[in-house]
């Protein structure tokens, strides 16, 4: 509800600004601070941070910006009624609130890139998350093992005991509080695959971790997660694919993607990247089984050509990691896991003696 | 003459029955137009020798049908409000194809300074039939004059002659006459040529009714009338040689030196002199001694003798910038039109003004060709446009300069009028004007002054659209942000000051006034 308080505060803020404008005859403007190169910095320690510098001024009297001030200003009064009424919408829900009769020839979109750019521009102003102001993706991403939280309805959960593949994390997790947690560490898992296969082997109850099931790249709602956990002192290992894009994936989780540098405490510093590495391939714990390596698409080398530049990515450790793709030119997957073994018996054996060696390694922990 | 003179001499009015192309009468369509050209052209003068805004009514119908082999024959009627011609006139003026002997000099709008007897003569050709002249001076009887011309001998034969009534209230003219002919196909040329002599006569009234019963109406949109042209001396440099032997034989002079003086103008007696001496003759010497060699030597002495001033341009009658503009505004209906007279000027001794004028938008429509109405003396040129030197000056411009994309697919018609005592035409058939250098010069730079303000025309026009659309869209933007706002803060900000703001804008292109105001308030 303070949220919401905050939020609408805002929006009136804004909104009586541009009221007092025109009673005065003058055209209204918007200053807000552009997620341009120049106001995002990179740090290795803390990822990337927003730093405004330079302000832009959307303004009412030139006629390109007038469109996007009285776009901010209704994209504003949607988030409000939405919010008051408790309701959420997705992007796609408020590409489609802008097609509305009235608006035609107006605010009536293209398509939904000029709705999802209005809502970049919304968070700059409002300086708040979007899902602050009631627009959220659907949910992706769930943690299971034994954390007890309190969700914002005031129920207390148990992460392990709320389904197969544990707790979905929603998308505002900022109003979740941890009531207990009963783990060592958190392993954010990039597939839905080996992570389900860990909790049905009864992994996270054993050995006292926490599967996070990323599916993919990290939402932003389970980075927020990720980084919550962090504060609160739980460990976090990343363990993805070994291919070009899970180093982004990685690296999004440890420091923010450029994409959502504006919105603060995604990124998680303490995070460590434990797996799957070159040299768990070239030298370590799969140097035997190089047969079952994949090889790049094209579209892969192209993601490892583009790793190059990535800010995130420029630091010896990243940049030597990606170089192996280029030279490789093959990719290892989690699921190498059963070409080393078909029985389900020796699989849990194995995803343990990688865990314990990685775990270990890399944050000191041993289970 | 003996037997053996093999070679005929032959009246006038033969030579133009032999050679009708020379005037337009190369066949039955452009026969048709010339016709009715000629005879308006005559109708025209009579009314501005009179001084007074001339009033044409014309009427062509059909007279007997087409028969297979021959073509319909029509009866024209051309009535106009001139001084009017007493009874021993009609014969001369109408019934003689007239041979110039001006030894005047002149600006005169007949093409062939023939009028429109070679029009009743064409008629008397093709069809045998003789022509009627109705006419009355002012407060004289009304006389008709039915009669046909004598080609071999080149005389009036009159017919017959009544008096329709005692005294005439009013003046003027009528001319009737049959010839063969085809209006359907010349339609379009003569409906054309009476549309665009209006624009370059707009005191004129025009009426014209045609074979098919459509009444067409030119009215006149002022009753000022240019000055009249003055007539003057021949400018030394402007005879040729069958000229200056013609005022030899006819002067009454008594001395070469007096000779120049009296029939030439920019020839004073210390410039008689200087060109007497260059041709080797003695300025006492009588005109009527003089042979032919010394006719040579005296005409090479005036073509080669420098210090002659420039002729004098006051036999020429421009139209002026403001009736030109009248008569395209009347006709064209045109959102911006710029005349320009240009200040007279010399070509091979010929002095000539140059006029011209751009049309613009309003009931102009782009046709996806050049539009450029010519005219000579005040008679539009409508054949053989893209020979013109002004449509190939045109061609040249680069327009984009002016804010013109192409000339060719906008709203825009070029008019282009040369009036000179001898207006450049490459070819006889005086249908489109010749490359002169210091012609094309003077219409280049006529159209260019016109352009420079057609430029700013439509750059005040655009700005101002573009203001406009600025207006409407901050309207509707802003009336989205007061709903939003209202709904937002339960108020509705009133959002007339801002848009007033934006209006002063747009008023600011043309008033200006609002300005101050807005500032000090």
């Amino acid at each position: 509800m303070e949220e919401i308080t905050e939020v609408k505060r805002k929006a009136l803020e804004i909104a009586r600004n541009i009221a007092d404008h025109i009673k005065r005859g003058d055209f209204p403007e918007i200053e807000y601070p552009p997620n341009t190169q120049s106001n995002i910095a990179f740090d290795e320690e803390i990822g990337y941070t927003f730093d405004p510098k330079n302000y832009s001024k959307i303004r009412g009297s030139r006629v390109k910006s007038l469109k996007t001030l009285a776009g901010v200003l209704y994209g504003l009064s949607r988030a409000l009624d939405h919010l008051e009424s408790g309701l959420t919408m997705t992007k796609r829900d408020f590409y489609y609130v802008h097609k509305v009769e009235r608006l035609k020839g107006t605010l009536f979109p293209q398509d939904q890139r000029e709705t999802d750019s209005r809502i970049v521009l919304m968070e700059l102003i409002l300086g708040m998350p979007r899902e602050a102001f009631s627009i959220t993706s659907d949910p992706r991403g769930w943690i299971y093992g034994d954390i007890e939280l309190i969700d914002r309805s005031g129920r207390v959960l148990r992460a392990d005991q709320v389904g197969e593949m544990g707790y979905s994390v929603p998308p505002r997790p900022e109003n979740i509080k941890f009531k207990r947690i009963g783990v060592k560490a958190v392993i954010a898992i990039e597939k839905v695959g080996p992570a389900k296969n860990m909790i049905e082997l009864g992994i996270p109850e054993e050995y006292k971790i926490a599967i996070a099931i990323l599916q993919g790249q990290a939402s932003r709602s389970m980075r927020r997660f990720l980084r919550m956990l962090s504060d609160e002192g739980v460990p976090i290992a990343i363990l993805t694919d070994l291919s070009p894009w899970s180093l982004r994936i990685a690296a999004t989780v440890i420091y923010n993607s450029i994409n959502s540098a504006h919105i603060p405490h995604l990124a998680s510093p303490e995070a460590r990247f434990i797996g799957i590495l070159t040299d768990d391939v070239e030298n370590g714990f799969f140097k035997d089984y190089q047969f079952a390596l994949e090889p790049l698409t094209p579209a892969d080398l192209k993601a490892a050509q583009d790793n190059l530049y990535l800010p995130n990515l420029q630091a010896e450790f990243w940049q030597k990691e990606n170089r192996w793709f280029l030279e490789k030119k093959k990719k290892a997957e989690i699921e190498i896991f059963k070409a080393m073994s078909p029985s389900a018996k020796k699989l849990k054996e194995l995803f343990l003696e990688y865990l314990r060696e990685k775990l270990d390694e890399h944050l000191g922990i041993s289970i | 003459m003996s037997d053996k003179v093999e070679l005929e001499e032959i009246s006038a009015a033969d030579f133009f029955y032999r050679n009708k192309s020379l005037a337009g009468f190369d066949n039955s369509v452009r026969a048709t137009y010339t016709i009715v050209r000629e005879l308006v052209e005559n109708a025209l003068d009579a009314a501005e020798i009179a001084e007074r805004p001339p009033k044409v009514e014309i009427i062509l119908k059909e007279f007997r049908e087409k028969k297979t082999g021959s073509l319909p024959w029509y009866k024209i009627v051309v009535a106009d409000n001139g001084v009017g011609l007493g009874p021993e006139e009609i014969p001369r003026a109408f019934g003689r194809v007239f041979v110039s002997s001006k030894y005047r000099l002149v600006q005169s709008r007949g093409t062939f300074g023939l009028g429109g007897t070679m029009a009743l003569l064409y008629g008397q050709i093709t069809t045998s039939m003789p022509f009627k002249i109705i006419s009355a001076r002012l407060r004289e009887p009304v006389y008709e004059i039915t009669m046909n011309i004598d080609i071999k001998r080149n005389e009036p034969v009159v017919l017959d002659r009544k008096i329709l009534k005692g005294i005439s209230r009013s003046s003027f003219t009528i001319v009737e006459s049959y010839f063969e002919g085809n209006y359907p196909r010349a339609k379009k040329k003569i409906v054309e040529y009476l549309h665009q002599t209006a624009i370059v006569v707009p005191y004129a009234d025009i009426s014209f009714l045609d074979p098919e019963g459509n009444l067409y109406v030119f009215p006149r949109s002022t009753d000022v009338m240019p000055e009249r042209p003055k007539e003057s001396l021949f400018h030394p440099k402007g005879v040729d040689l069958e000229l200056l032997q013609r005022l030899i034989e006819s002067t009454n002079t008594r001395t070469l030196k007096s000779f120049l003086v009296r029939h030439f103008q920019r020839v004073g007696e210390k410039t008689a002199k200087e060109v007497l001496k260059l041709a080797g003759l003695p300025p006492d010497k009588n005109p009527s001694k003089l042979t032919k060699e010394e006719i040579s030597s005296l005409f090479h002495a005036l073509k080669t003798y420098t210090k002659f001033l420039p002729p004098d341009p006051s036999v020429l009658s421009p139209l002026g910038a403001d009736l030109f503009e009248s008569g395209i505004r009347k006709e064209l209906q045109p959102e911006f039109v710029k005349a320009v007279q240009r200040p007279p000027s010399v070509y091979e001794a010929h002095p000539f003004i140059v006029e011209t004028a751009i049309a613009y938008g309003g009931q102009i429509r782009a046709t996806g060709e050049i539009q450029l109405y010519r005219y000579a003396n005040r008679i539009p040129l409508l054949y053989d446009v893209s020979s013109d030197v002004s449509y190939h000056i045109i061609k040249r411009i680069d327009w984009s300069n002016y804010g013109i994309k192409s000339p060719e697919d906008e709203p825009i018609v070029f008019f282009v009028h040369i009036v000179s005592t001898k207006v450049p035409f490459k070819t006889v058939g005086k249908e489109f004007i010749a490359n002169v250098p210091e012609v094309a010069r003077e219409i280049e730079l006529g159209l260019r002054i016109c352009a420079r303000d057609l430029r700013l025309f439509l750059s005040r026009k655009r700005r101002k659209e573009l203001l406009k659309r600025r207006y409407e869209l901050f309207k509707i933007y802003y009336q989205i942000i007061a709903e939003t706002l209202e709904e937002l803060l339960g108020e509705r900000p009133p959002i007339e000051n801002l848009l007033h703001r934006l209006r002063v804008d747009i008023g600011e292109e043309y008033g200006g006034d609002n300005r101050g105001e807005e500032e000090s308030s």
